[in-house]
């Protein structure tokens, strides 16, 4: 399948993706550095979940398996985090390379600098490395900002200038381009 | 009170420890969370657990109204991969033993 882009929607994808990519890959950065630096509580078992995450949006991304069960969620991570950390990673990383292969649709056609569009060719594995990272990103701006259920007026109301207000103009944008690629990849969805 | 009558001789008692265990005791449940999108999580449905689109849409309805449902049941094992899966995915899952409220 193939989609176009204006080259400034490439660079914005091209900057979140980077992000996300930096974010799943520092394992060490998102934990509470109260427990990682504190050998002595670890030692006694004191810091009673050393391995949660304490960035709500890497808790969103690495969610705790057990709700009930601090131990079982614990070994739970233990054994998932690294390999979901790497294809989360992967998919990123497969994101960025196909907006780096995404050629000109009309080359020939002066336009504006940052309006020229350019065309994104996605094999069907690409596709879902694109439907993962997208998700994540969602998840990640979705979580920063405290998204909640029906809250669309909340950001409407928001003068233009609010950075927030900017940042949930990328979600929705993110939002749209995602619902069109699950659409082409399950028409009638 | 009237008259004594006999008591039966024997009662029969429930034997707690021999209760038979499911095969499938535990169970992998989505949340509800106000960033998914309802077609993608369909989608996942669809495309993970292989599910028809009718049974796959009527789980995601679950999750959005209810919010949450439980999606699959098997072993603890499978429900491992399951929750994996569906972490991958970026989907909010947990699992817990079939029967226990969440």
């Amino acid at each position: 399948m193939s989609a176009a882009f204006h080259q400034v929607e490439i660079e914005l994808l091209r900057s979140l993706v980077g992000q996300l990519l930096e974010l799943v890959r520092d394992e060490e950065s998102t934990r509470d550095p109260r427990q990682a630096n504190d050998p002595l509580a670890e030692a006694f078992g004191l810091g009673d979940d050393p391995s949660r995450p304490s960035d709500p949006v890497v808790l969103r991304l690495f969610p705790d398996a057990y709700r009930d069960d601090d131990e079982a969620a614990d070994e739970f991570r233990r054994f998932t985090e690294r390999g979901l950390r790497e294809a989360k990673a992967g998919a990123a990383a497969t994101v960025l390379a196909s907006l780096t292969a995404a050629g000109p649709v009309e080359p020939d056609e002066p336009s504006d600098p940052g309006r020229e569009k350019v065309r994104l060719t996605l094999d069907p594995d690409e596709a879902q490395a694109w439907l993962r990272t997208l998700t994540d990103l969602r998840l990640a701006l979705g979580t920063r900002l405290g998204v909640e259920e029906g809250d669309e007026e909340r950001w409407e109301e928001l003068p233009d200038d609010d950075p927030r207000r900017q940042v949930h103009d990328v979600y929705d944008w993110l939002g749209w381009v995602q619902e069109t690629l699950v659409r082409a990849l399950a028409p009638g969805l | 009170m009237g008259a004594v009558t006999t008591a039966p001789a024997e009662v029969e008692q429930a034997e707690a420890d021999e209760v038979v265990v499911p095969d499938t005791p535990w169970t992998t449940v989505v949340w509800n969370d106000p960033v998914n999108l309802m077609s993608y999580v369909t989608y996942v449905f669809q495309s993970y657990f292989g599910y028809a689109r009718k049974k796959a849409e009527k789980l995601m309805l679950d999750v959005h109204e209810k919010g949450k449902a439980i999606v699959s049941s098997g072993t603890r094992e499978a429900m491992e991969r399951d929750v994996e899966a569906m972490h991958g995915y970026g989907l909010w899952a947990t699992m817990q033993k079939a029967g226990d409220r969440g």
